[in-house]
């Protein structure tokens, strides 16, 4: 687990892989039941955790002026990383699914004990954040974010996932 | 100013002030950045002043990250707040073009470097317009070399719009000439080495560069008649 600061608040950030309980916990999430409330993002998509902080910030931003697009702070950031208006599709491609393994769990506050029960929550292995970058799955992110060869040569996967959760209102 | 309204973000330095915006140094989760603000200018109506710089942060955004997907290195893009009218961008380390060439008319041209700056401005110059993009504001001062890696990166996308007439890619680099005219020419002639790079860059290149020819007898401005 590691915690970030994004402008005073804390962000944790836990990784897990081969994780066997997907149905279960997107059932909890649906249902709204899920303790404590934390963001699952399909890990596959995140070469970094740069992206991740950035979608963040963006997300306080909405709630400090209580703008959220969706119901929770936590869908608000499985939102804002997809980079896309679409908002079921963003929860399907960056969300998890029942089939997910791989996912990398988000909440924003520090209480070590609440990490600790979604540690329980979740049966899968933690793996440490640093595995992001080999395990990412570069031609879906490009599939996902449209990035094509002419960028790549000027810019990391994580920067121009940067660039597209920037600009998402934007456009 | 008034510094967001959760009041979390942290210390800004003002770096430029210019007749649009306030740039300043701050940092953005961990990474040292830029902060770009478009103010509100008091003489405009309140209602059109807002839609205009909204209008006009947006369209800045948009532009820098077109660029980067025609290929064309621009810092790259943390935040957009439309609330607070500013944009929060990569700091890129390094010396503008502008810098670099004013110490090549001190100190004696390097030759080898002075090409390779050459080259890649043109390069992306083609990159952006054969992708119907104008910049819009060529001026060796928003162009910067990133340290370490001399890679040439474009900034300052407020001019910028979307266009394929050859009238105004050939305005943009005329622009660019008159820049270098008046900056630089003490450096010889690095407008041929540009548009050298440029040919080879777009594709369209031929009618550009004639129309270049007639915008150069002309001036920047079409003449207005009525």
């Amino acid at each position: 687990m590691k915690v970030c600061d994004i402008d005073g608040t804390p962000l944790s950030l836990a990784l897990f892989t081969d994780v066997t309980n997907a149905k279960e916990l997107l059932d909890l999430m649906q249902a709204g039941t899920l303790e404590p409330e934390v963001a699952f993002l399909n890990a596959s998509l995140i070469p970094e955790v740069f992206p991740v902080l950035a979608a963040a910030h963006k997300t306080l931003l909405a709630k400090s002026r209580d703008s959220l697009t969706t119901r929770t702070l936590h869908s608000e950031l499985v939102y804002n990383y997809s980079g896309s208006k679409h908002i079921t599709e963003s929860f399907k491609k960056c969300g998890i699914s029942e089939s997910s393994t791989y996912i990398l769990v988000a909440r924003f506050g520090t209480s070590v004990d609440e990490m600790k029960a979604v540690e329980k929550l979740i049966n899968g292995k933690e793996i440490d954040l640093e595995e992001l970058v080999v395990r990412a799955n570069q031609a879906q992110i490009q599939k996902h974010y449209k990035i094509t060869g002419p960028e790549l040569g000027i810019s990391s996967l994580a920067d121009a996932i940067v660039c597209r959760i920037a600009a998402r209102d934007a456009l | 100013m008034e510094i967001k309204a959760d009041g979390k973000e942290g210390s800004l330095i003002l770096l430029k002030q210019g007749a649009e915006a306030r740039v300043f140094e701050s940092t953005f989760v961990g990474r040292k950045s830029i902060v770009k603000e478009r103010f509100s200018k008091k003489y405009r109506h309140p209602s059109l002043d807002s839609k205009l710089t909204l209008r006009r942060l947006n369209a800045e955004a948009r532009c820098m990250t077109k660029a980067r997907r025609l290929g064309v290195c621009t810092p790259v893009l943390y935040a957009v707040d439309p609330v607070l009218h500013t944009l929060i961008f990569e700091y890129v380390e390094g010396p503008s073009v502008k810098d670099v060439f004013l110490e090549f008319g001190s100190n004696g041209v390097v030759e080898e470097r002075m090409d390779h700056i050459a080259v890649q401005i043109g390069d992306a110059i083609g990159k952006l317009h054969d992708g119907g993009l104008i910049h819009g504001d060529l001026t060796t001062s928003n162009m910067l070399i990133r340290d370490n890696t001399n890679q040439l990166v474009l900034i300052d996308f407020g001019l910028s719009f979307t266009s394929t007439l050859p009238e105004d890619k050939a305005v943009d680099l005329y622009v660019l000439e008159r820049a270098l005219l008046s900056m630089h020419s003490s450096c010889g002639n690095v407008m041929d080495r540009i548009l050298a790079a440029y040919r080879k860059s777009s594709k369209q290149w031929s009618s550009t560069l004639n129309k270049l020819a007639q915008v150069r007898q002309r001036g920047r401005k079409r003449t207005m008649i009525g």
